[in-house]
């Protein structure tokens, strides 16, 4: 830096203060003011069609499912709309070319996906109540399976944020998903009532510290990829 | 003032860029460089799509992370592969571009006009993108980067894949840009800069070799640069720059330390310039 630059520098520090970093909520409650949800969802509607399709068919499957296998099936699905929705949305951005443009703009891509992450476990909450409501059956309690599918919900979406931020991936979250679908058959098939067994044997207060813990952290990871754009690179 | 300062970029092992210094104020600056040199690199970190590994990148003495959202709000970007929606006009996909870019909508649709006059696209404002001519979107591309009315526009690689014709067109539009603005494109096609690029820079073996006008780069040639039509004479060391036909002869352009029998001295233009220096690189 020369003498010049350091003046200008000192100047602009003096005259304005100093930068204060922006916060989580500021950048959402800017973002909603500024672009609005018609923006902030812009061009999403074919990704959500997609979803929606698949969030059906799996739904299906989960009430066709026998009751020795319902904790288990719950606990695979109760995930998928929130995976689902993110995975259709980021592939189809990336597809879509205007990815890289969209990170040079105020509000960069991340940070719009990261809102639209918010929203979709929001709707992946109510999606794993309907699920633990529907899966409750005999002594295993509406409280229990909840508490189960809502720390899936939130350990797949803290790993998906993770795995954004630390591979740099755009097909992470369709990547993820496909695990953890086949995972979670997988071990159904593989350790037959054993898993469904395993789950079943949870304390519910143990299910809800992990459910509450995996917010939390998919909570922070988020409020970092709005606030960190360094840190959350494309290229 | 836009500045880098020591600024370096490492993906793993792979040093991309080294110790690059750079200043820019107004006028067209022309990364020139082989393809793979690092002028990508460059242009992502001033387009904040990566950052330095190490070094800083100030905006009138301030670090562009820190600036964060107000400098996104000053750069225009062109990247190399420019997507756009195919079944959406140039109004309505500027019109969209316009509005993730937080532009104020009562001042939209003039702003939208003015571009799509500027860059001559007035007459097909309302038809499918599907139909343009790589020239074309590009120009869509160019009007969506000037939405903003940027203070620095980034254009990588912007001439790829054009016909002559548009390129000339593209040039033309780029200097009139310039006029009040820090404008950076990279390129590894001479002709495309030669004629109004304030300022070249040239990247080699991951640093900055040299920055400075067109005619200062080529000056530095001066005395080196020789014709003939007699190559297979030549009995002093020398580098083989171009060949041209001219009169039934082959003509070739060469450079050397000094001159040869019948070797005419001629003056040196940018492309002997990319050619003398780098000439051990790998194409």
């Amino acid at each position: 830096m020369n003498e010049q630059q350091k003046n200008a520098s000192i100047n602009r520090i003096l005259d304005q203060g100093l930068v204060e970093p922006v916060r989580a909520g500021e950048r959402i409650s800017s973002m909603m003011r500024e672009l609005g949800l018609r923006f902030i969802f812009w061009d999403t509607g074919y990704s959500l069609f997609f979803a929606a399709i698949t969030l059906g068919l799996a739904f299906a499957l989960f009430i066709l499912t026998p009751s020795d296998y319902l904790a288990s099936a719950a606990v695979a699905v109760a995930p998928l709309l929130m995976l689902l929705a993110v995975s259709f949305a980021e592939t189809s951005e990336r597809l879509g070319g205007l990815y890289e443009l969209k990170q040079t703009f105020r509000y960069t891509v991340r940070q719009i996906a990261a809102v639209r992450m918010m929203a979709y476990s929001a709707a992946g909450t109510l999606f794993t109540a309907l699920v633990a409501y529907i899966g409750t059956e005999g002594e295993f309690s509406f409280l229990s399976l909840f508490s189960l599918c809502t720390a899936a919900l939130f350990a797949c979406a803290t790993i998906t944020v993770t795995l954004l931020h630390r591979t740099r991936n755009g097909w992470i979250p369709a990547g993820f998903t496909a695990i953890w679908a086949l995972a979670n058959l997988g071990l159904m098939f593989l350790l037959n009532d054993k898993w469904e067994l395993l789950l079943r044997g949870i304390p519910v207060g143990i299910a809800a510290l992990f459910a509450a813990g995996f917010a939390a952290l998919f909570i922070w990871q988020l409020s970092k990829m709005l606030r960190e754009v360094n840190r959350y690179v494309i290229a | 003032m836009l500045s880098l300062n020591r600024v370096s970029k490492q993906y793993g092992n792979f040093m991309a860029l080294e110790e690059i210094d750079l200043e820019f104020t107004q006028g067209v600056y022309a990364l020139l460089a082989p393809n793979g040199a690092g002028k990508t690199t460059l242009i992502k970190m001033l387009a904040t799509l990566i950052f330095p590994t190490k070094g800083e990148i100030l905006w009138n003495g301030d670090d562009i992370i820190a600036l964060d959202a107000a400098y996104r709000d000053l750069i225009g970007y062109l990247p190399q592969d420019f997507g756009y929606y195919r079944n959406h006009t140039p109004r309505e996909f500027l019109r969209y571009m316009a509005a993730v870019k937080c532009l104020k909508r009562e001042q939209v649709a003039q702003r939208i006009d003015e571009l799509l006059d500027l860059v001559g696209l007035s007459d097909v404002r309302d038809k499918k993108m599907r139909k343009f001519s790589g020239g074309m979107i590009q120009r869509v591309g160019i009007a969506q980067a000037m939405l903003n009315n940027p203070r620095i526009l980034i254009l990588d690689e912007p001439t790829a894949g054009l016909d002559p014709k548009e390129r000339v067109r593209f040039r033309n539009l780029i200097s009139s840009l310039s006029k009040d603005r820090i404008v950076i494109l990279s390129t590894h096609i001479v002709s495309d800069i030669e004629t109004i690029a304030s300022s070249v820079i040239l990247i080699k073996d991951r640093r900055l070799f040299a920055q400075d006008s067109p005619g200062s780069i080529c000056q530095q040639l001066n005395g080196k640069i020789f014709e003939t039509d007699a190559v297979d004479d030549l009995d002093i060391p020398h580098l083989l720059l171009t060949e041209r036909q001219e009169n039934g002869q082959t003509i070739t352009r060469f450079a050397s330390e000094q001159g040869s029998g019948e070797a005419r001295s001629v003056t040196p233009n940018l492309e002997d310039v990319f050619l003398y220096v780098y000439r051990d690189e790998e194409r």
